[in-house]
């Protein structure tokens, strides 16, 4: 070693002395700052639950989809639980767990599907919405998530075979589509029955080649009574579906059927849109020798929006609810009820679906999540006339 | 003899600071001044401020659009030949006010911030509340109804608050916020007893043969059946409010401001209140003075 490396050596030991008392009280600050930043809740899972319910039929819509925090999945669905609903559907968006190339990152999925075991919950998987490279590039058609085109049927299907292949034994049923009688949920392109039995065709074969024992549920049909390039009825629809043999193509049919401002028991016609409309998909059914096939009610329920001329009172909310689970324990080829919604994310006063849950978003539970309880659990109704 | 207390040791040298630089005194003092008149010159409504856009818009055009969702008669419904209902009348008369020509733009209720926020309407009229969740760029006007729960009891024996009602019989519709208020009232109380019914109207038809003491029903239901029934009253204040404001883009302050003093003035000159009678009925006198029996 040189004489000016041997200088520059003892120079910067010597700074580095003389620095050290510094540095060390700028560690202890740095470590007494970051102590007392607050630190993310600990999510621990419970010991496991059961759910306890004088009628397995009940079922609730979780909408966990955008819940950023797991504290509150974790709460959501012990509220769930509590309440006395063994089954729950919840939204698994393919763009949110999709990676591209047929990588996928389940840490999302993963979560939701821990906690509601935990909870003792069934879970109904609603599969869905199309990641952006799996639509044509925005230079060349705006296009929506909902958009999706027979050349990516493939790609689609080979989601849900990895869905069913991650969750096997745990996740059990899975819906295809949602609501793919209506425009908006089909791309912005008018209903088209013949390309959705396509592609509940590739779908069921990817999911019972990943796990034969795996329930695809097909349908969700939205109740509407239009004809247009915007909609097409689900009555129609299902029977253009059937034309199609579609019914190869599914375990089980989801059906939505909303109340609107009409007690469950009013009888089904198909001008109506009410609860009871379900029994029109199960003639249709039986008609085309499916009878044999349970219908799932994915979404169901009564909004009692005071600003909605389709809303009932509160107290006609509950008795409606209540009635409508009775009524599909005691429909044979329905399996569950499910209630949209059981809580939305974000508290949005102003918005309809916020008039649809049973809890609010700062979990408020509302009469109607106590009147459920107490039915379920067999309790005094606190709210009874 | 007096004692000065002496000056804080910063005070004195800044003192001695300024002695010793006169010049860079002066120019930070007036670097100061500068910056507060450059601040106030660029407030809104100063002649350097943010020109409102939607306001100048509507100035050159005189065109005024409002989103507005017919789900909800009598307050708005689309008829075959127009958007008619309260909130129109307001919309039209607050045009007419600031001297623009009303557009209503008819929208679903969900759709309704989406439209405002890319500015394909001026204000939205729809019974909305006040929601913290849009505060960071939605101003929401003083309310112009309020839907909230109301006391209703005879007019032989009225009650006006709800601290009245000690030892007496309440009838509330089932499950609704006047039975949430009842239940909150009834831990307050010494004794309140509910009555829960499925609607508002058997509350209201409960108070009328005396079975209960008052009712707690949304004013809405209290105004309509209060008017075949003149044997009851209701309270001139709601117990549980629910106000319906118009929603504004927050940037928008001189048309915030211009809708505001059209509202006041609607309000002092007797406007909004004939906008809601047309549609609601005239309103039965609300007592507010009466002591409660004892």
């Amino acid at each position: 070693m040189n004489s000016s490396a041997r200088a520059l050596s003892h120079h910067l030991t010597h700074r580095l002395a003389r620095a050290a008392p510094g540095l060390a009280h700028f560690g202890v600050l740095m470590f007494v700052v970051a102590s007392l930043i607050p630190a993310p809740p600990r999510i621990t899972l419970d010991p496991p639950q059961i759910v306890i319910t004088n009628n397995p039929a009940i079922c609730v819509h979780t909408r966990l989809t955008d819940e950023v925090e797991e504290w509150k999945i974790q709460r959501t669905l012990a509220m769930v639980r509590e309440m006395g609903a063994p089954t729950i559907v919840e939204y698994f968006p393919w763009p949110y767990v999709d990676r591209g190339e047929g990588r996928y990152d389940w840490g999302y999925a993963d979560r939701i599907i821990r906690h509601a075991e935990n909870q003792g919950l069934r879970v109904i998987a609603r599969l869905g919405l199309v990641p952006a490279w799996a639509r044509p590039p925005a230079e060349e058609r705006v296009t929506s998530l909902t958009y999706l085109t027979e050349d990516t049927f493939d790609e689609f299907a080979a989601f849900v075979g990895a869905f069913v292949a991650r969750y096997q034994g745990r996740v059990q049923d899975v819906i295809i589509w949602n609501e793919p009688n209506l425009s908006l949920e089909w791309g912005g392109r008018a209903p088209d029955p013949e390309a959705y039995a396509e592609l509940l065709r590739v779908s069921y074969a990817a999911a019972h080649a990943a796990n034969p024992d795996v329930r695809v549920l097909g349908g969700a049909l939205a109740p509407t009574l239009e004809t247009s390039g915007s909609a097409m009825s689900d009555l129609a629809f299902l029977e253009r579906l059937y034309e199609a043999s579609a019914a190869q193509s599914w375990d089980a049919l989801a059906a939505h059927t909303y109340g609107f401002t009409a007690p469950p028991d009013e009888q089904p016609d198909p001008d109506t849109i009410n609860f009871r409309r379900v029994e029109l998909l199960r003639e249709i059914m039986v008609r085309h020798g499916d009878a044999d096939t349970p219908i799932v009610i994915t979404e169901s329920g009564w909004s009692d929006d005071p600003r909605w001329t389709n809303a009932v009172r509160p107290g006609q909310r509950i008795a409606y609810t209540l009635d409508a689970f009775e009524q599909a324990a005691a429909w044979p080829w329905v399996e569950a009820a499910c209630i949209w919604n059981f809580r939305i994310p974000a508290d949005q006063a102003n918005r309809r679906d916020a008039y649809f849950s049973l809890v609010s978003s700062d979990f408020v539970r509302k009469p109607i999540y106590e009147a459920i309880q107490a039915y379920a659990r067999g309790w005094e109704s606190p709210y009874t006339p | 003899m007096s004692r000065t207390l002496p000056l804080p040791r910063w005070t004195r040298a800044l003192k001695a600071g300024s002695r010793r630089h006169p010049r860079l005194t002066f120019a930070l003092l007036a670097a100061l001044a500068a910056a507060i008149a450059l601040w106030t010159l660029t407030r809104p409504g100063m002649p350097l401020g943010p020109i409102d856009l939607t306001w100048h818009r509507m100035q050159v055009n005189k065109d005024f659009y409002v989103g507005i969702d017919p789900s909800y008669p009598p307050f708005a419904e689309w008829t075959p030949d127009a958007i008619v209902g309260i909130e129109p009348d307001i919309a039209r008369e607050l045009g007419a006010r600031m001297g623009v020509e009303t557009s209503i733009l008819i929208m679903g209720y969900d759709g309704l911030y989406d439209a405002l926020y890319t500015g394909e309407v001026d204000l939205i009229l729809a019974g909305l509340r006040a929601d913290p969740l849009y505060a960071e760029w939605v101003h929401y006007s003083p309310p112009y109804f309020d839907a909230g729960q109301v006391l209703v009891s005879r007019a032989d024996a009225p009650y006006k608050t709800m601290d009245a009602l000690n030892g007496k019989w309440l009838a509330v519709e089932i499950a609704s916020a006047g039975d949430q208020a009842a239940q909150r009232w009834q831990r307050r109380l010494n004794a309140l007893y509910i009555r829960r019914v499925m609607l508002p109207e058997e509350a209201l038809a409960a108070v009328e043969a005396g079975e209960v003491d008052a009712a707690l029903v949304d004013t809405i239901s209290a105004r309509e059946y209060l008017q075949g029934h003149p044997g009851l009253v209701r309270a001139a204040e709601t117990t549980a409010p629910d106000e319906y404001a118009i929603a504004m883009r927050d940037a928008n302050y001189r048309l915030i401001d211009a809708v505001e003093k059209a509202l006041a003035e609607m309000r002092a000159d007797g406007t909004l209140n004939a906008i809601i009678e047309r549609w609601l009925g005239p309103s039965a006198p609300a007592q507010g003075e009466s002591d409660a029996p004892s």
